[in-house]
């Protein structure tokens, strides 16, 4: 009886969306194939929405899930990141992306990650760019606030002193995290590691040395290109070359 | 003897000597040529050398004219000269050396070596060169390998030597390329490496130079080391490697360089050696005792197991470290099979290796890092994992195991007993302490385009700007405001329209109530205090000349000036004869005035 309901439900689903269903409906759909474990099914109805020009973090979310399932470990690392980009205070998101990056965990010999920017980095990770923008916005208005009292008002107290000094204090560290923000999030792109096998070498070509094998699932930061290939950084900080093919760019 | 007789003796003898002198003069000086081999009879694996030397009593000794010789490579290796002066008698001698390296076995006569010089042809003897195939003994290789044919220590030669001829595949060949150099060279000789086709190539390292004693002779010996790894059975080949040094040149019985102290200043010939080429048989891997799962693996290896921890909870990662470490091509080492496990999931997460180098062997360790996820609570083992490799040295096959790992797996809250979804509350469970995967969503959140960023938004960046517009502008406000407060003079002027206007209306109302006289007075002081204003004075003390000097220093229109001042007359002459001016001449009166004050906002006060 029940396998009878699951399958008239995909007979349903299938037919819904060769006729075409509002994005919300095409990733319900996707759920209803992921709870009947039809893990390339729920895929693939998720892929619907994105190729619909729509996104969301949730969509995002249930993409890396399907694909964990499946066995993908880097499509679904490389999900839970676009995720947490719209949402980086989402703790499921953050939670399975931490789970699905365990099993990534290699031990390359490498270079102490610099102090301040992981400081930097770990405080604006948890929010997104926009709320950093306005946040700016905000502390641009205090300050200018400040100045108009003291400039355009002619307040002197020392109220209006200690406002302009600390809006400005508070306006250049919001600053300093927006930018790193963006910088993380747009300038710098990032890539994971997608095939089973990847191997990384010391330049653009295969017959260039073996740096190392990547694994999947591993993030890297792509520093330039050449040819096929991206030079990349790894988080442990090795270059290498990695042919594009291997990579999904975040 | 009479004293003619005596002078005819001198003109004979005389006439003997310039004939004499003319004859020694045009007879060309005999050269002759003189050809040599190092060796009659020499292997594919070697190489001779042929020695042409040209002497006679010339200075000039033209180059030998060496025939086709196909069958061979031919190196120059440079030439030499010697000149002596002997009582007056010029006696000089050019030596040029030729390296051969034949490119076919068999008997080769060299056909004579030939010089011309004044239109004579001086020919060498013929020599044969005869070459065998490789590995074959001739007569003429020695021990020397020092020598040369004629028993002289050579100044610079190249020698490539293989430490094992019959490897198995993949056992290590350390190959080792040394120049010996007795002479004195500039600069650092070059190598062109040799052709390993068929082998995996590691360098080992360049040693020297050292000194070595040979044929009595002290040689700096530079020695560069390969270690080959043969990737295929039968025979292979290792080229010769070319080294280029620059000699310095002889300089035989010349004046010395009154500048060249240290000898430094004399001339350097490049001269290249090449060493022999060699062959490398190698055996195939004995099939007598090879395990089933044999990955190809030679050398001599230990295989161990770290994990990270012994004590785990319920689906937790452990990871488990496989090094296997030993002496061998380490970067063919093959991951070690691990069974199916029932009790974990098993995921590889990465490999990597380091290389080392110790008594010219290639070892190092690899690891393997695997990731085994325990499925359920209780002592669970991860199980000895064997390796196999071929011992060369034993020639036979072992296998060296780990020890089995023992984990104490904890249930912990919430287990139920499900591979995938081990938590009825995924709610509870917290980043890393997470078991698995958070369930999907089944709300689809906000679905919107994809955005752009907030930077590229216009409207961030409009609502950025209304504060620093706020406080441009209340900066400028307040600017004027003191301005206004603290120059009477801007004040006066920039109030001026403002107060004018109040005046019209007071003079419009004068008009209304009848009160021609007065609007008069009023419509006069309305212009003299606009000007007035604006120039910053009295309105009392402006007479018509003043008000017409001030109004062309500030640059106005004459007829502006003109129409002014007839307009003042006008007034003046209606306050005194009110009954001469209707209703009509007030309206115009109003209109004029209004119309002269626009026109004044143009002068520049």
């Amino acid at each position: 009886m029940r396998t009878m309901i699951i399958i008239t439900a995909m007979c349903l689903v299938t037919a819904s969306v060769a006729f075409g269903d509002t994005p919300n409906e095409t990733f319900l759909q996707g759920n209803a194939h992921f709870e009947a474990r039809h893990f390339d099914s729920a895929l693939q109805a998720y892929s619907q929405v994105l190729d619909q020009g729509m996104q969301s973090a949730p969509l995002y979310f249930n993409m890396g899930n399907a694909s964990f399932r499946s066995g993908d470990l880097g499509h679904a690392i490389l999900y839970y990141l676009k995720a947490r980009r719209l949402d980086p205070a989402d703790p499921d998101i953050i939670s399975n992306l931490d789970f699905a990056r365990r099993f990534t965990s290699v031990q390359m010999e490498g270079v102490a990650l610099n102090p301040v920017s992981s400081l930097f980095e770990s405080i604006v990770e948890p929010h997104q760019l926009t709320t950093l923008a306005w946040l700016l916005t905000a502390s641009s208005f205090l300050f200018f606030a400040c100045m108009v009292a003291r400039f355009g008002l002619g307040y002197r107290n020392s109220i209006v002193r200690t406002g302009i000094y600390n809006s400005l204090l508070l306006l250049l560290v919001v600053a300093t995290l927006t930018t790193v923000k963006f910088d993380y999030d747009y300038l710098t792109q990032r890539a994971v590691v997608i095939a089973e096998t990847a191997e990384v070498h010391t330049g653009p070509s295969e017959l260039s040395d073996k740096e190392l094998d990547a694994v999947p699932g591993l993030i890297v930061e792509i520093l330039s290109e050449s040819g096929d290939y991206y030079n990349v950084l790894f988080e442990n900080k090795r270059r290498g070359w990695i042919k594009k093919e291997l990579l999904a760019v975040v | 003897m009479t004293g003619r007789s005596c002078i005819v003796r001198s003109l004979v003898l005389i006439g003997l000597f310039l004939i004499g002198t003319i004859a020694v003069a045009q007879t060309p000086p005999a050269l002759e040529v003189s050809v040599a081999l190092s060796q009659d009879t020499i292997s594919m694996d070697e190489q001779a050398v042929l020695q042409v030397m040209v002497s006679g009593s010339a200075q000039d000794i033209p180059d030998p004219r060496l025939p086709t010789l196909p069958m061979f490579e031919i190196l120059s290796q440079g030439r030499s000269t010697n000149v002596n002066y002997t009582n007056g008698k010029l006696d000089a001698s050019v030596t040029h050396r030729y390296l051969l390296i034949p490119s076919k076995t068999g008997v080769f006569p060299i056909e004579p070596i030939s010089v011309v010089m004044g239109n004579r042809r001086y020919a060498g003897n013929t020599v044969t060169l005869t070459v065998v195939g490789r590995g074959v003994q001739t007569s003429d290789q020695d021990e020397n390998k020092g020598r040369d044919s004629d028993g002289n220590s050579r100044d610079l030669f190249a020698e490539a030597v293989i430490d094992n001829n019959n490897p198995y595949v993949n056992q290590q060949v350390t190959l080792t390329l040394k120049l010996y150099v007795a002479v004195q060279t500039y600069g650092s000789p070059s190598l062109v490496e040799p052709t390993t086709t068929g082998f995996w190539t590691e360098l080992l390292g360049t040693n020297g130079p050292y000194q070595q004693r040979l044929n009595n002779r002290t040689y700096r010996v530079i020695e560069r080391k390969y270690a080959l790894f043969p990737t295929k059975t039968g025979e292979l080949s290792i080229g010769r490697a070319t080294f280029t040094a620059t000699v310095a040149t002889k300089r035989q019985n010349r004046r010395r360089d009154p500048f060249d102290i240290f000898g430094m200043l004399g001339g350097g010939q490049e001269m290249q050696v090449r060493s022999q080429p060699l062959t490398v048989n190698v055996k195939p891997l004995p099939t007598a005792g090879r395990p089933g799962d044999f990955s190809g693996t030679i050398g001599r290896f230990t295989f161990k197991a770290t994990p990270t921890k012994r004590e785990v909870e319920v689906n937790q990662p452990v990871s488990v470290n496989f090094a296997i470490t030993g002496v061998g091509n380490i970067k063919s080492v093959a991951e070690p099979a691990i069974p199916d496990l029932p009790d974990f999931r098993v995921y590889r997460a990465s490999s990597n290796e380091s290389i080392s180098k110790h008594n010219d062997r290639i070892g190092g360790t690899k690891n393997f890092e695997e990731v085994f996820i325990p499925n359920r609570p209780g002592k669970l083992t991860i199980p000895s994992l064997s390796f196999n490799f071929f011992d060369p040295q034993a020639e036979r096959y072992r296998t060296v195991h780990t020890q089995a790992i023992e984990l104490e797996v904890i249930k912990t809250e919430g287990y139920v007993a499900s591979p995938e979804m081990p938590y009825a509350a995924p709610d509870n469970v917290i980043s890393s302490d997470a078991r698995d995967i958070r369930y999907i969503k089944s709300d689809p959140g906000d679905l919107s385009r994809r955005a752009e960023i907030v930077f590229a938004s216009p409207i961030y960046w409009a609502v950025n700007g209304v504060p620093v517009l706020a406080l441009l502008a209340t900066v400028l406000v307040r600017r004027r405001r003191e301005r206004l407060q603290g120059d009477v003079g801007y004040a006066r002027a920039r109030q001026a329209s403002k107060a004018a206007r109040r005046r019209l209306a007071r003079a419009r109302k004068l008009a209304s109530e009848g009160a021609s006289s007065q609007f008069f007075v009023e419509i006069s002081q309305v212009l003299l205090s606009f000007i007035g204003d604006k120039l910053n004075l009295s309105p009392h003390g402006l007479t018509t000349d003043k008000i017409a000097q001030l109004l062309r220093e500030r640059g106005a229109e004459a007829a502006l000036v003109n129409t002014t001042l007839e307009f003042l007359k006008r007034c003046d002459f209606a306050r005194y004869a009110p009954a001469s001016v209707g209703e009509d001449d007030i309206s115009e009166t109003l209109a004029e005035a209004e119309d002269l004050m626009v026109r004044m906002e143009e002068v520049r006060f």
